[in-house]
């Protein structure tokens, strides 16, 4: 199946996404804004006292006046930090709320994701989406985006205040400007790549480790010991070419920013100095704006090191936002089914361009008949299954119920109409009873223990929780109590049974149980289930022999359908594997 | 730096922690000497800045221009020191930090390999897995940290050396001040740490949440409930933001507490040295010296504290690594066939091709046939492979010798188990099929036509040069299985033990499967645990296992004529 890849957000849409997001809160944007730029500003006074005081120490001044300056340094940096801290909880409890906006938004689009999208993306790219791109997002919120403000705040501010000592004395401090520039552009331009490859290989080692892990036993009986040290020797070599390639980068930028950084000191100290000795400046002024240069390089490191921050964040942003623009799957009309008759008639469906893997299928199914399809993998029984429960439309033909094609019904109604359990099963954290209640929030306990005795799992549940006995109120799913592939397949059809649909696609709904437990289950599965359609595709052949009608595919086509003694009389391929399947005791 | 990536780690010392850091230690010598030599240069070259800028301004106010481009010049020279430095002491400590962490990665590896089907036995996947994850992030930290902490010991006796012999008494009130300030926020720590805890606990059990919607979307969209989960997920995202605030209460406070407390030590410090300047004690340049000894210490002294978390953390990490480390494979060579296989080469040890035979069940696979065992119940089925493979300690013999009297390594060559455990692992797909890498190209397209599984080929845009991803998870269960069947096939082993082969596959693919599985194992010894009468059917010979013994053998079709256990099991209660 091809792999579809969900869309991306593009540059304008993410600013566009950001500007409304950072503007959805002005008055608190404002109040973390102005904070900072008070702190900053009061944080600039005390390299001014200092100088002051230089002044004062080589005019040797009285000592009371010392005094006093040194009192104001101590009263300033008190209110620059009592500031500081106001500032930074009002940046970080604006961070939060707009972070906890961002992931709900997203998860709601990812909970309208359309049918067909969900059915044929294959869960990567979203869970990557959902772990990754939010984990990596809210790093950018909590720490890179306002570090990145207060940065150009501060740094703005000080530079203002080299200007206010002495126009002349900026001049200086901005020779380094040209070099952090491009260095920094230099280094950024190849970092992304870089760093991305590099968290790619060390990533790499580490499944590979997993995997060693996971399979030690199957290395053992394959005598694969010699190949997994050499795939571990390889990952190793790997990750260490991707170091060493950022290691490099970072070679050439680390010193090239020192080297930045210091330069406008000294060139400050030095030409200010000169301009003292030939009198144009004061002591004051040139010590000041020296130790303002000083406190600039704080800033300008932190806008540095976090600017690449923000262009990852931005890209994960954009893989976020991306997920809103999967277009809608179905445009759903104004009719309503009259009659509960499923009819596929001259169906054909592609994944790829010009290779249908249905070749003009037509199937009836009457209401409240079981219809086994069965036929060797590769068949399109699958897809089939697909089409028939509305998850994607055919290529050519009609899928109808009642009349009315199911793409066409809105999705709550499709559900009304018909629903699909595959042999994926998923337990969602939480007790058995909410597993159960998704399909119908007001079930009551009695329904919820009927449906599971349906699918054979009553006895289970009672027992979960062990003396505890909590049965419907057991944790289960990730972080709970373990339930096997097999029973998570019950609990699947027991929802199945409570959400109770008109029309049931099985498609190898329980593949995963004992061969001897699934024909149980099936038999007492169909006794609460008479009167529904069910349409089951099966790799067990007592499946088939057990329905209404069987419907052989293969190759796209339904080559053989009728029920079960009638397709047996008739000797086909569909005997002859019944024949063998069975023996020839009977 | 080629030795980062040589091929054999070594043999690690497994005694304890200590000792495991100890010999990782050992192994970079020379990088993390190297190492530290830059480190101390590259602490020096910040620590002598506040001497040189206060030596300058004492120039500028004696209006000494040539001083004064000398000193500022020294300024200069100490920032392209410091940075020159820097970067080689950066470069060490990655090297550092990888060499330790490349080789525990590869004595776990190895360790991983040793103990073969031992480990799961033994270990929790998550237990070794975490040393990938985060074990081997603390060991090479563990060492990083080392060449910075031992600057920074030399950075603070130099800086102590040239303060005291200026003032002693500024020189000791910045002493004892600076770790004084830095212990101050030590309370806020607690609270902050505990904060943070509980913030990334909720935002793991959000994390968990979103990606238990992710997995379970197809349920959600297909039945309904989407708005109860994304009500839930609201109310945990709620959670985690106030979470987060509380964290930021104590963070700002950290935030202010930073400024303050060194700002008022600062403070101090500079009316001490104005006070003593005013009365000549000191220069104008050593008052501007001292505010930047007291600036410049706070970073040395946090590196101190780092460095005590670091190793703190790296000893906890190598205690894992040496519990994993000394775990001993359950099935071994004895100890007196070690003696011989050391003189003598293991082509010895080859017993004739004879009966293979499990005492306890009674079960004897007899060689170039194709035996199948149904089991009554699947338990004993798998139960018995894994004493025939001896993976289980057993009475089992073949051709009579007992196979606890055979070398391991040689039992592994020539019996081979293929159960519904096995992994496939990433890799092109034929090399994964073909895992000695000496089949021939119809040979791999002979084993995947044996095993049904040229239409799983066929599909992929690549053929056999696909990537399979880790597990092969993007193959379904039933793909998986087939393409396991070809690559055991493929192996062509003496003895080839298949436990439910064809269980999840389709009755169609399962007939044809059943059909060209004989064909494959011509001539070979073949034994296939099933219930599948259309694999039976195909046997030379069918044993029935009823509580753990033989009960009845013959043909699948003389035993459903005669025992009715055996029928009931097969056609699963078809009457």
């Amino acid at each position: 199946m091809a792999r579809e890849i969900l869309p991306v957000a593009d540059r304008a849409q993410v600013r566009a996404y950001a500007r409304r997001l950072m503007l959805k809160h002005p008055g608190e944007l404002v109040l973390a804004l102005a904070l900072h730029a008070l702190a900053a500003v009061t944080g600039l006074v005390t390299p001014r006292l200092l100088g002051e005081l230089v002044q004062d120490v080589a005019g040797g001044s009285a000592h009371v006046r010392v005094d006093v300056i040194a009192l104001a340094i101590a009263g300033f940096v008190a209110a620059q930090a009592v500031l500081t801290r106001f500032a930074v909880f009002a940046s970080s409890r604006l961070g939060e709320k707009v972070l906890a906006e961002l992931r709900e938004d997203f998860v709601d689009q990812v909970l309208g994701l359309p049918l067909s999208t969900i059915e044929g993306a294959g869960s990567g790219d979203l869970i990557t989406r959902t772990s990754r791109d939010v984990d990596a997002l809210s790093h950018t919120v909590r720490r890179a985006v306002p570090e990145t403000l207060i940065a150009i705040v501060t740094g703005s501010f000080i530079v203002g205040a080299v200007v206010l000592v002495g126009p002349v004395m900026a001049v200086p401090a901005l020779i380094a400007v040209p070099l952090l520039w491009g260095a920094t552009r230099w280094y950024l331009n190849r970092a992304r790549d870089g760093y991305l490859r590099e968290n790619a290989a060390y990533a790499d080692m580490t499944e590979g480790l997993a995997e060693t892990v996971e399979g030690s036993r199957t290395i053992e009986a394959l005598g694969l010991q010699r190949r997994r040290h050499e795939r571990a020797d390889r990952d190793i070599a790997r990750s260490f070419a991707a170091e060493r390639y950022t290691l490099g980068l970072r070679l050439v930028w680390f010193p090239a920013v020192e080297i930045g950084y210091v330069i406008p000191v000294v060139a400050t100290l030095l030409i200010g100095g000169l301009f003292y000795i030939e009198g144009w400046v004061s002591l004051v002024q040139v010590t000041t704006a020296t130790l303002y240069v000083q406190q600039l390089i704080d800033p300008v490191d932190r806008l540095l090191s976090w600017v690449d921050e923000l262009q990852v964040g931005g890209a994960s942003m954009a893989r976020l936002l991306g997920v809103a623009d999967v277009p809608e799957d179905r445009t759903p009309g104004a009719t309503r089914p009259a009659g509960e008759d499923l009819r596929a008639v001259g169906v054909r469906y592609a994944y790829r361009e010009d290779r249908d893997v249905l070749h003009g299928v037509d199937l009836e199914v009457r209401r409240g008949e079981r219809l086994a399809m069965v036929g060797p993998s590769g068949a399109g029984k699958s897809t089939l299954g697909r089409l028939l429960a509305g998850i994607h439309a055919p290529r050519t033909g009609s899928v109808t119920v009642g009349g009315v094609p199911l793409v066409e019904l809105p999705i709550d109604e499709l559900r009304g109409e018909v629903a699909l359990v595959t042999q994926e099963h998923h337990v969602f954290r939480g007790t058995v009873r909410e597993n159960l209640l998704i399909a119908r929030p007001e079930a009551a306990d009695a329904d919820v223990w009927r449906a599971l005795e349906a699918v054979d799992a009553r006895e289970w549940v009672e027992a979960l929780g062990g003396t505890l006995g909590e049965g419907l109120d057991t944790m289960v799913g990730s972080g709970g109590q373990t339930v096997s592939p097999a029973q998570a397949q019950q609990l699947a059809l027991a929802r199945l049974v409570l959400a109770d649909p008109h029309t049931l696609v099985l498609d190898e709904a329980t593949s995963l149980i004992d061969p001897r437990a699934a024909r149980h289950l099936e038999r007492s599965l169909a006794a609460v289930l008479a009167g529904r359609t069910v349409i089951a595709i099966a790799h067990r052949l007592y499946t088939a022999h057990d329905a209404d009608r069987v419907a052989v595919v293969e190759d796209g086509r339904i080559t053989e359908l009728g029920p079960h003694d009638e397709l047996v009389a008739a000797g086909g391929p569909y005997a002859a594997l019944w024949e063998s399947w069975h023996g020839t005791a009977k | 730096m080629r030795s980062l990536v040589a091929g054999d780690p070594g043999i690690p010392d497994v005694r304890g922690p200590i000792g495991y850091l100890w010999w990782v230690a050992r192994g970079q010598t020379r990088l993390i000497l190297i190492g530290i030599g830059f480190a101390v240069v590259w602490w020096l070259g910040q620590a002598l800045v506040p001497a040189a800028l206060g030596l300058a301004i004492d120039a500028l106010i004696a209006k000494d221009g040539d001083a004064l481009i000398w000193w500022s010049g020294a300024v200069l020279g100490l920032g392209v020191v410091q940075a020159a430095a820097g970067a080689s002491r950066h470069r060490m400590a990655v090297y550092n930090w990888l060499s330790a962490a490349y080789r525990t990665v590869q004595v776990t590896t190895r360790q991983a390999t040793r103990l073969g089907a031992t480990l799961p036995k033994r270990l929790s996947t998550g237990e070794v897995v975490s040393v990938g994850n985060s074990d081997i992030e603390h060991i090479g930290s563990s060492m990083d940290i080392l060449l910075r902490g031992v600057g920074a010991v030399v950075a603070i006796a130099v800086v102590t050396v040239i303060m005291i012999s200026t003032s002693p008494l500024l020189g000791i009130v910045v002493l004892v001040g600076v770790p004084m300030v830095t212990a101050a926020v030590g309370p806020l720590l607690r609270p902050l740490h505990r904060r943070q805890l509980r913030q990334r606990d909720l935002q793991g059990e959000l994390a968990t949440r979103a990606a238990d919607i992710v997995g379970g979307l197809r349920v959600l969209r297909g039945i309904g409930g989407e708005q109860v989960f994304a009500a839930r997920y609201r109310e945990e995202s709620q959670r985690v933001r106030h979470a987060g605030v509380r964290v930021a209460s104590v963070d700002s406070m950290l935030a202010g507490a930073e400024i303050l407390l060194p700002g008022v030590l600062i403070a101090c410090v500079t009316w001490l040295a104005a006070r003593f300047a005013l009365d000549g004690r000191v220069s104008a340049g050593q008052l501007v010296a001292f505010y930047g000894y007291a600036v410049f210490l706070i970073a040395p002294i946090r590196t101190l504290t780092e460095a005590a978390d670091k190793i703190t953390k790296g000893h906890v990490a190598a205690r894992r690594v040496c519990h994993i480390l000394s775990i001993e494979p359950e099935i071994q060579d004895a100890p007196e066939l070690r003696e011989t296989l050391r003189e003598d080469p293991p082509a010895r040890h080859t017993p004739s091709d004879g009966v293979l035979v499990d005492e306890r069940s009674g079960v004897a696979v007899r060689p170039g046939r194709l035996t199948a065992l149904a089991a009554a119940v699947p338990e004993d089925a798998i139960a018995i492979a894994d004493r025939l493979g001896w993976y289980a300690p057993g009475e089992v013999t073949l051709d009579g010798t007992p196979l606890a009297d055979l070398p391991v390594a040689w039992v592994r060559g020539h019996i081979l188990v293929a159960d519904n455990e096995a992994k496939l692992f990433a890799g092109r797909l034929r090399d994964e099929l073909d895992i000695t890498g000496s089949a021939t190209d119809e040979d791999v397209r002979q084993a995947l036509y044996s095993a049904c599984a040229e239409d799983i080929v066929a599909a992929l845009p690549e053929g056999l040069d696909a990537q399979v991803a880790e597990s092969g998870r993007e193959f379904s269960g039933g793909q998986r299985q087939r393409l396991r069947l070809a690559r055991a096939l493929l192996a062509d082993p003496e003895i080839l033990i298949l436990v439910e082969p064809t269980s999840a596959v389709d009755a169609h693919t399962e007939a044809r499967i059943a059909e060209r599985l004989g064909k494959a194992r011509a001539e070979r010894t073949t034994l296939v645990c099933t219930t599948s009468p259309l694999v039976l059917d195909r046997a030379d010979l069918v044993l029935f296992v009823e509580d753990g013994e033989v009960s009845a053998e013959g043909t699948h079709r003389e035993l459903l004529a005669t025992s009715s256990g055996y029928r009931s099991s097969v056609t699963r209660g078809e009457d």
